[in-house]
């Protein structure tokens, strides 16, 4: 597997997702607007499970729902993210095995990302993230190096400067959504506020 | 920083009333706890009279709910002074500890309390959730199991062994959880809506049946309950889509998912009455539900 790739709104949102939901575990699905083929480059995510992440009903519900607007939208789902309750503990759960070989069925190049909780801090030097790859069927840790992100310290900046001003209260999951539905996981709010805050960072996200 | 009280131009009875409501109501709001509460105590703390401790107790759970050991130990210190062979403050004590992570002092606090008096079911609870933190699944089931012998009735421990089953896969046991709760709450929808989820999980014909039924229940008991609804259409599709089953049961459940599918474009488009921002999710609802029904036929 080539090289994986983070846009800033991707890690953003996942890192708002955590600590939106600080001492449970939460999950989502990373997705990528541009072509398949060559390296993985994670355009954006959908946030979406804070509770019982391993019942079928409302995952299945999730994964069909953002099938289907991805392919509205010309994106495809190109990987797992997951943070667990324990911050000491980023090892993939079943779970998250489990639903990375779903997507993984679908597109071969499949990331399964781990967020380290006890990496989280604001200032922390690389992205608390731990990547793995599928081989022969079984997903294996794959080497720090390979995960990129543009301009690491901006969009570190980017997510602090938001958890500071509460933005991370605007995140809305799946599992938020079912409770209001006029609540949109699609984040299209939030989208735009990360937009403005990277844009004379760098010019494109 | 400005105060909470010059931001929000309240005045302090009303900080302590939001605090109380939020005692009330068992809110985990901690970061707002620790905002009102940490003015309230630094500068209104003589006109509380008795609900001072209090506060100090809940600000204190709050502070270690964010990280601020500080206020953590200034209320603890205040609680400690006023009631200094209380077990509710040295229940106090051994969850900071278990904040710094010291989960080995913490224990020996709660033994403590323990060997005194056998029935306080606090400090037993905090030894389970010690072993939760720890990442001990097994020994906090094994635990919570022993604790469950003894009492019976407390709902708030039958829940969570019922999570604890569901993150262990364990989902026939994480069922008989739920059942026990769902006899004594015959009316609470959620733990309705859980069990189906919980059957649905375990697949199978007959445990879509039942979750079906429940789901079903669960819409009965709050026919706004999203979740349930979604379920209750996800199940009668799957059971009509099923080679095994009769031409009436199939027909029966074609009919259920159908009344499903209605339901929810019916509350989508009410939800999207006059905002444009959910119109992505709405629409892929809608494409959903469609192409769920062309597979169906």
């Amino acid at each position: 597997m080539g090289e994986v790739e983070l846009s800033c709104r991707a890690y953003v949102k996942m890192y708002l997702h955590a600590c939106l939901f600080p001492r449970v575990s939460i999950n989502g699905l990373l997705l990528s607007s541009s072509p398949a083929g060559g390296a993985v480059y994670v355009t954006d995510c959908v946030p979406l499970l804070h509770s019982h992440l391993s019942l079928a009903p409302v995952t299945q519900l999730a994964l069909t729902q953002v099938d289907v607007w991805c392919s509205q939208t010309q994106q495809r789902i190109v990987g797992y993210y997951q943070a667990n309750a324990c911050a000491s503990d980023s090892s993939p759960t079943p779970c998250a095995t489990r639903i990375a070989d779903k997507i993984a069925e679908q597109f071969e190049n499949a990331v399964l990302l781990m967020l380290d909780g006890s990496k989280m801090s604001p200032d922390y030097r690389v992205p608390p993230i731990v990547m793995y790859e599928r081989k022969d069927s079984r997903w294996i840790l794959k080497d720090k190096h390979t995960i990129m992100l543009r301009q690491w310290e901006e969009t570190r900046d980017i997510a602090g400067q938001m958890l500071e001003s509460g933005d991370h209260a605007l995140l809305v999951d799946f599992d938020s959504h079912l409770d209001d539905i006029t609540r949109d996981w699609t984040n299209q709010k939030l989208n735009a506020k990360i937009a403005e805050l990277a844009s004379p960072a760098n010019g494109s996200i | 920083m400005a105060s909470v009280s010059e931001m929000y131009d309240v005045g302090w009875e009303e900080m302590r009333d939001k605090l109380r409501k939020w005692r009330e109501d068992n809110s985990r709001n901690s970061e707002q706890i620790v905002d009102v509460g940490e003015e309230l105590i630094n500068e209104h703390s003589s006109k509380l009279g008795d609900d001072i401790w209090i506060i100090y107790e809940q600000v204190m759970i709050a502070a270690l709910d964010c990280s601020r050991d500080d206020l953590a130990h200034t209320c603890l210190q205040e609680l400690r002074r006023q009631f200094p062979d209380s077990h509710r403050v040295k229940r106090l004590t051994g969850m900071r500890l278990e904040a710094l992570e010291r989960y080995d002092d913490a224990n020996k606090h709660y033994d403590a309390i323990l060997k005194d008096d056998p029935t306080n079911t606090a400090a037993r609870k905090r030894k389970i959730s010690i072993l939760k933190a720890l990442g001990k699944s097994a020994e906090a089931i094994r635990e919570l199991n022993e604790y469950l012998e003894q009492f019976v009735g407390d709902q708030e421990a039958w829940h969570e062994l019922s999570e604890l089953y569901i993150n262990e896969h364990d989902y026939g046991k994480a069922a008989f959880c739920l059942e026990e709760l769902m006899m004594t709450n015959p009316h609470n929808h959620l733990y309705c809506e859980q069990y189906a989820e919980v059957k649905y999980t375990q697949g199978g014909l007959e445990n879509l049946e039942l979750s079906r039924k429940y789901f079903a229940q669960a819409l009965r008991l709050n026919n706004r309950n999203m979740r349930a609804l979604f379920g209750f259409y996800m199940s009668a599709s799957h059971i009509a889509a099923s080679p095994k089953v009769s031409a009436k049961v199939k027909k029966d459940n074609m009919k259920y998912a159908a009344w499903a599918a209605t339901q929810i474009n019916k509350a989508y488009r009410l939800a999207g009455r006059g905002t444009k921002e959910n119109k992505c999710s709405v629409k892929a609802v809608e494409e959903m539900l469609e192409s769920m029904q062309i597979t169906m036929s």
